[in-house]
């Protein structure tokens, strides 16, 4: 998948053609409802693809496929080149190396926040407790939370949580970067902080799938825009023909809907 | 020998734990001795004693124990229960002119042999009943008409051979009963089992060193298993086995010992004793001389 | 009366070896039921079907005849001959006790958002790893006051081997209310009132538990 050149580029990583997550006919079924239908979708190193789509879509599905939280039917999916592997611990080193960040932050209620962001590297890599804690620190500095450190997760705000999230996500040092719906379950008054977590990833050169309703994220940072409906994908394109020309009935009908006010 | 018993109801419980100890109890059981069933023995009574009444019904409600091989043992599959008890309560029931077959048999347990004399539930208890003051006070014993005392079961290629042997060693009884604390006081580790027939079999398989109760329910458990137990160290406490009656009728007590000393001279009590606790090869000891009803 | 605390070394014996069943069964219990639990969410079919067999099957039998199964039929058939009686009983009871414990703490694991296993396994976590450190934690806090409750009447089941060869409490007060037919309430309520002081301890340990972690959010 070739990337324009329109986009902002970050200072790190440089973006290439290599495809980094693959998905090829990917089917899934919720007994008879078939959830995800023929999916074909490549996301190249260091790309921002932003998934949109009315709710019950399959997004969200899709998202959570790729790390294999949601597992599929039948086709293939390929993170740098290596098929999702079955349960245990292969599949366990995968998802070391594919971040995600959940609608509803999910940090780990019994943790302090430092704790939160090092539990990963210590427990999985197996890094240094102060080596570990150290990077949490950096990560926390850089999401603006750093002095909630000795904090628990219920006494931050849900914007605080988000990014707090983003930074354990972030503390794997993963490959790719998985957001389901991450300003959904957000006031509005802090939709933005975490955004501009987001896009500064984006500006670092970090590959991301986003499942979003942010239009205005999906402008700034994103490469591509992938429509999804009734669990297939109806359209790809870049952020600005995407918003302007949709080329689908559906698209049209959905940007109608949300882009009105 | 004063007992508490652990009511198990499960019949779970019953069939796993008498796996070893039931197996030949039934088997290979004599129908006891012969009795001489009096002829118009009724008349023999004055009116209005208990014996007159009971002669005249000609059936007698006797209490014995179920489980006690030897002593009073009655198998799932047999008709009457089988033992010392039973022949000496076949002996006095004869006397009243009452045949064998004629006895009503009741199970009676440690605990309720009293309750059961006091609301007329039995007629006699004849089951391992040992003759005390404090009994005395609620019910009417007459009797020795057997001694025991507290000896040790074990293996038969066990090393117990004295007392002074079992420091040291597990010794098995049932749970709460006054051997298990006298057998504790001369050093064995007590190890309380809620019946007799679950301590034997911790003897037969080794987990327990010894079973410590009265000696004639213990040589009850050797005539069952002649080859595999004995019986050892001389009695360490004396138990007299009574023939229980109700305090309302003192008349029995006559009676009952008249007619147990009558057996004891013509023989019927040895042969009694032979045909039942007599099978795990003791020799048969002298008869006990009877108390003196008040 | 005077035979008790004229012979109160017994009932101190007794009631210490009561405390050993309960503490040895109790640590037993807390180990098999956890991974019991652990098994009945775990990944594995074959573990989940063999963790819910045993919960089903011995949570359905009376602690009597799982007593009976280790006192006197597995000796009968050459086992546990030479295992101390102590040992025994804490089989017995933990063996017992282990299905309420890992129902205790399955229900504790079902009250932890699922977000929050997920988010463990988003970031790289093995189900063990998964269970240690993210799952489990949570759940035991949930779990203090069912847990406490088995632990309570499994403290209390351990008077079910006073039958079964060991001269715990409950078989000692037995002794004395042989020997003394005379004074049984009294020696009844010197017991209950033993029993009653080891079973407020847990409770106790239990209510420090969880204002602890109360304090700990």
């Amino acid at each position: 998948m070739t990337v324009t050149d329109d986009v902002p580029v970050g200072n790190s990583a440089p973006r290439s053609g290599e495809p980094l997550v693959e998905l090829v006919d990917v089917q899934k079924w919720y007994g008879g409802l078939h959830v995800l239908q023929d999916i074909n979708l490549s996301v190249g190193r260091g790309e921002v693809v932003v998934v949109i789509g009315p709710s019950g879509s399959g997004k969200s599905t899709l998202c959570r496929t790729i790390n294999r939280l949601e597992p599929i039917d039948s086709g293939q999916i390929l993170v740098d080149g290596a098929a999702l592997p079955q349960e245990g611990k292969a599949l366990a080193r995968h998802r070391a190396d594919v971040g995600m960040v959940f609608q509803s932050f999910n940090l780990f209620a019994h943790k302090t926040i430092l704790q939160n962001v090092a539990l990963g590297p210590i427990k999985v890599r197996k890094q240094a407790k102060d080596a570990a804690e150290a990077h949490a620190r950096e990560l926390l500095d850089r999401v603006g939370v750093a002095h909630q450190a000795d904090k628990y997760p219920a006494q931050l705000s849900g914007g605080q949580q988000q990014r707090v999230a983003i930074a354990r996500a972030l503390a794997m040092e993963p490959k790719v970067m998985l957001f389901d719906e991450p300003t959904s379950a957000l006031d509005p008054e802090m939709i933005k902080e975490v955004l501009d977590v987001m896009v500064d990833l984006a500006e670092r050169g970090m590959t991301m799938i986003v499942v979003t309703h942010e239009m205005g994220f999906a402008r700034t940072a994103a490469n591509r825009v992938v429509f999804m409906a009734d669990g297939r994908i109806l359209e790809t394109a870049d952020p600005e023909t995407f918003f302007t020309h949709p080329e689908s009935d559906r698209a049209r009908d959905f940007l109608g809907k949300i882009l009105k006010h | 020998m004063r007992l508490t018993r652990f009511k198990v109801a499960a019949a779970a419980v019953l069939m796993a734990s008498s796996l070893a100890a039931c197996g030949d109890a039934g088997d290979d059981s004599v129908d006891g001795i012969d009795v001489d069933v009096q002829e118009n023995a009724a008349e023999e009574f004055d009116e209005g004693t208990r014996m007159r009444e009971l002669a005249d019904s000609g059936t007698i409600k006797i209490g014995v124990k179920y489980d006690q091989p030897g002593i009073g043992f009655k198998g799932a599959t047999d008709d009457a229960p089988v033992g010392f008890d039973p022949e000496i309560g076949k002996i006095l029931a004869a006397d009243l002119g009452i045949a064998p077959e004629d006895i009503t048999w009741v199970e009676t347990i440690s605990a309720n042999r009293e309750a059961f004399l006091q609301k007329g539930e039995v007629d006699l208890v004849i089951a391992s009943y040992s003759i005390t003051d404090d009994r005395r006070k609620v019910v009417g014993q007459a009797g020795p008409y057997y001694v025991t005392g507290q000896q040790l079961l074990v293996k038969s290629d066990s090393d117990i051979a004295s007392l002074e042997d079992v420091k040291g060693t597990e010794v098995c009884s049932v749970t709460g009963s006054t051997s298990l604390s006298n057998i504790e006081k001369e050093g064995a580790t007590p190890r309380p089992f809620d019946t007799y027939s679950e301590c034997v079999d911790q003897v037969l398989n080794g987990t327990v060193d010894a079973m410590t109760t009265d000696g004639a329910i213990l040589l009850g458990y050797a005539a069952e298993h002649p080859d595999d137990l004995k019986v050892v160290v001389d009695p360490f406490s004396e138990e007299r086995y009574g023939v229980g009656y109700s305090i309302d009728s003192p008349e029995m007590c006559e009676w009952i010992v008249e007619t147990i000393e009558d057996a004891q001279e013509d023989g019927a009590w040895a042969e009694a004793f032979e045909v039942t606790l007599g099978k795990s090869g003791v020799d048969t000891p002298e008869p006990p001389e009877m108390d003196a009803c008040a | 009366m005077e035979d008790v605390f004229s012979n109160f070394d017994l009932v101190l014996k007794a009631f210490w070896l009561t405390v050993q069943l309960a503490f040895l069964s109790g640590v037993a219990a807390m180990l098999l039921g956890t991974l019991l639990a652990a098994m009945r969410v775990g990944p594995v079919a074959v573990l989940r079907g063999v963790a819910s067999t045993y919960v089903t099957l011995v949570r359905n039998t009376p602690l009597l005849v799982m007593c009976v199964f280790v006192f006197v039929a597995s000796p009968n058939l050459g086992l546990f001959v030479d295992t101390p009686f102590l040992l025994k009983g804490t089989i017995a009871i933990s063996l017992y006790t282990a299905p309420f414990v890992a129902e205790a703490i399955r229900s504790g694991i079902n009250a932890v958002p699922v977000g929050q296993a997920e988010a463990a396994r988003a970031i790289g976590m093995t189900f063990a790893q998964n269970m240690r450190h993210v799952v489990l934690p949570q759940a035991f806090r949930a779990t203090v006051p069912p847990l406490a409750s088995t632990l309570i009447a499994m403290t209390k089941n351990t008077s079910v081997v006073a039958v079964f060869g060991l001269t715990e409490a409950t078989a000692r007060m037995r002794d004395f209310v042989n020997d003394n037919a005379d004074d049984t309430i009294a020696i009844f309520l010197v017991f209950a009132l033993g029993y009653i002081i080891l079973v407020e301890l847990i409770s106790l340990a239990a209510l420090g538990l969880e204002r602890h972690w109360k304090a700990a959010r």
